[in-house]
């Protein structure tokens, strides 16, 4: 186990150099400078006093090991478009607004897809059951944008049940991430009943029938346990999911997330901030990845073996 | 016909003699296929593998109809911007934010008039016609008043309170005639530029299918030749070739493909070519895993054994046989492609206006969507309605080919 997880860490770092050089390069790669805003010309020797400050005169190759630099000790540079901060100041605004966001989305999924897979599985072809699977097909086909702007228009803005915008209360949290979960509840809910019909039918669940435990306890001890191994694996490629879906999520509800400063970033061709936030992102995901594959190992120890094997 | 077979053995009988031999000519006929009843079961006609699997698929309707709406849609998509009277990107400032559904007010017998959202006064017909602007007297923005004059006779809209009043000149108000009659001119109305929205779902699709079709191409093309070659060359080829994928794959897709789209800047050429780079990666790696596994099979060693070439071995004989998988992973890769598009257009990355996508579409309606919110409804029911289809052909598609994931 110790073995397998300095082999996934580092494999991580591997991947996230080649996240931050792949990132680097592109974003220099970039035709036009950060300055060509429209209807703003500046003077070529302002244009040379800022280029100068922010080292885009220095050989590519020198701005790069720079940048890697400071990237290991957690200075991502100063932004372009927000003078006077750095890039971490921005993400460190941004950050907790996305986190929030994604960690009530995933409560959401599972408090959402485990009930609804494990009933539609028990009361396989009944009427509860197709109807929970309308609802997941429905889930997975309609994009987030629009089930967000539904749920504004219905819940905030003609009932007036939460607020539209924001984000200065736990409610202002409560759509956005219903909006975010859905179509990720979607898919969980499918993958949980097949997996729970599947275990369902496995020897060891008859005879703890044969034993005559309750049926609480068989389902709970027995089934549910094994059924929900397949749950943790989408789980954890799902946070890229949910990450990007911040994105649109945020824009709809007008939260200041990191989402948002990416878009924004885009349109401000802020070149360090686009940087900072897409190594942020890749780094959370990265993470979660490795968090999932330890869990994997621990709810299913037959995984952990095969793991090192991969 | 059975007596005539016990007559054909009469005769062999009566034959020891063989000059005695008579043939009788209709007992040389063939049966009919009926006979002895033994049709029924000799008629299981051998089916070929893609015979098969047409049969599995046709048993699924809702994958059936799915194929007829995709189809149509691709009918649309290709001829539909072709028959339409106006282009996607007309602008019309009289008709501004006209809804699908119109409250028409009769004036006198014959004339009928519509108040447009942006208090234009508009002529239509009695049955949702619009037939042009009513001509302006004088427009009082401080008293919120507008004169219009139809026929000889001055309408005065007035618009303190909502929603807005029509009166006639002595302060009487005009007769509402019918309520929400369909709007024949702007089926599903129009923008707020004036650009009729029905147009441009049509232009849209057009969008969405280039977007499905270059994700299938580039899947079945690069994809599949990336993943044959890893595959079948196997050993330190392989492991770097598949390294690379495994490392662009844990990188978050969108998260590139908006990285990309800085590079190129936004159009509909380069969502295109940024949904080319990214879509072939789950491809690489099924078919890498199926021809790995079908690679030591006796007819691969056959092949080689005469002298195949790696190419021929790897073209005509792999990635045919690994054609089911190929074929499902496309199908499942069309809606992510068409997310994708939909997702980059409304955070403004993609296709941007005056051309349309269902994603612009969507975020244009997104800032006046409180006031039209049947300018989201439309573009939002295309992409789920088409999502959901292609959803259901790659289910279907899945069922019939791989039945192993059958429920």
């Amino acid at each position: 186990m110790g073995k397998y997880l300095l082999y996934r860490i580092g494999s991580m770092f591997v991947t996230l150099f080649v996240i931050i050089t792949i990132t680097f390069f592109l974003m220099h790669a970039v035709p036009g400078g950060p300055y060509d805003f429209e209807g703003q010309n500046l003077k070529p020797e302002i244009v040379e006093l800022l280029q100068s400050k922010y080292h885009l005169n220095d050989p590519i190759f020198k701005q790069y090991l720079d940048y890697l630099k400071g990237v290991a000790t957690f200075d991502l540079g100063p932004s372009f478009y927000y003078s006077g901060r750095s890039v971490t100041d921005v993400i460190a605004q941004g950050l907790p607004v996305t986190i929030k966001l994604s960690a009530l989305s995933i409560l959401f999924v599972i408090l959402l897809s485990l009930p609804l897979g494990v009933i539609s599985a028990l009361k396989r072809n009944r009427l509860t059951d197709r109807l929970i699977m309308i609802f997941a097909t429905i889930g997975r086909t309609v994009p987030a944008f629009v089930v967000g702007t539904l749920l504004i228009y219905f819940l905030s803005y003609k009932w007036r049940l939460f607020p539209i915008f924001g984000v200065a209360t736990f409610k202002h949290y409560i759509l956005p991430s219903v909006a975010l979960s859905l179509a990720t509840t979607a898919q969980l809910t499918r993958l949980i009943r097949a997996s729970m019909l599947d275990v369902l039918n496995q020897d060891y669940i008859r005879t703890a029938k044969a034993k005559g435990l309750s049926k609480s306890r068989i389902l709970l001890k027995h089934a549910l346990k094994n059924a929900s191994i397949p749950m943790v694996t989408v789980l954890g490629s799902s946070v890229a999911g949910l990450l990007t879906g911040a994105f649109v999520i945020e824009q709809i509800f007008a939260m200041p997330g990191m989402g948002r400063y990416f878009t924004q970033a885009i349109s401000n061709r802020d070149y360090p901030l686009i940087m900072g936030i897409t190594i942020y992102f890749s780094l959370i995901l990265l993470v979660s990845m490795l968090v999932v594959d330890i869990l994997y190992g621990l709810i299913d120890p037959r995984a952990a073996v095969y793991g090192k094997k991969r | 016909m059975v007596s005539s077979i016990r007559g054909l053995q009469s005769t062999a009988r009566k034959g020891k003699d063989m000059s005695d031999l008579t043939f009788n000519m209709d007992d040389w006929e063939p049966l009919p296929a009926d006979a002895l009843g033994l049709a029924k079961e000799s008629a299981g006609v051998s089916l070929s593998y893609w015979q098969n699997i047409w049969r599995c698929f046709k048993k699924n309707k809702l994958s059936v109809m799915s194929l007829i709406f995709i189809v149509f849609l691709i009918f649309v998509a290709v001829f539909g911007p072709m028959l339409t009277r106006q282009s996607y990107s007309d602008q019309n400032r009289d008709y501004i934010h006209i809804p699908p559904q119109l409250d028409i007010y009769a004036i006198g017998r014959d004339t009928y008039v519509y108040l447009s959202p942006s208090m234009q006064l508009l002529k239509v017909s009695k049955d949702g016609h619009l037939l042009g602007p009513v001509e302006k007297l004088e427009d009082d923005l401080s008293s919120k008043r507008r004169v219009y004059t139809l026929g000889g006779q001055n309408i005065i809209v007035d618009y303190r309170q909502k929603p807005a009043r029509i009166l006639y000149e002595d302060g009487k108000d005009v007769p509402l005639f019918r309520k929400k009659v369909w709007n024949k001119t702007f089926w599903f109305g129009t923008d707020s530029v004036g650009r009729d929205l029905f147009v441009r779902i049509i232009y849209g699709a057009r969008v969405t299918i280039i977007i499905g079709f270059v994700a299938s191409f580039v899947n079945l093309t690069i994809g599949v030749l990336y993943g044959g070659i890893a595959g079948y060359l196997g050993g330190m080829t392989d492991n770097i070739m598949m390294r690379i994928v495994d490392i662009l794959r844990s990188i978050p897709r969108l998260l590139y493909v908006i990285l990309l789209m800085v590079v190129f800047g936004s159009g509909l050429l380069t969502v295109v070519i940024v949904i080319g780079l990214v879509d072939w990666l789950g491809m690489a790696r099924i078919v890498r895993g199926q021809v790995f596994s079908i690679k030591n099979r006796e007819y691969v060693l056959a092949a080689r054994a005469l002298g195949a070439k790696p190419k021929r071995i790897l073209l005509r004989h792999l990635i045919p046989n690994a054609l089911g998988p190929i074929i499902i992973e496309t199908a499942m890769n069309i809606p992510h492609a068409i997310f994708t598009e939909a997702f980059l257009s409304f955070v403004g990355l993609g296709v941007s206006a005056p051309q349309a996508s269902w994603g612009t579409l969507a975020n244009n309606a997104l800032s006046g969507f409180m006031s039209y919110p049947y300018e989201m409804f439309f573009p939002a029911i295309a992409i789920s309605l088409t999502v959901l289809a292609f959803n259901f052909l790659g289910d279907g598609l899945r069922d019939a080919i791989d039945p192993r994931f059958k429920e």
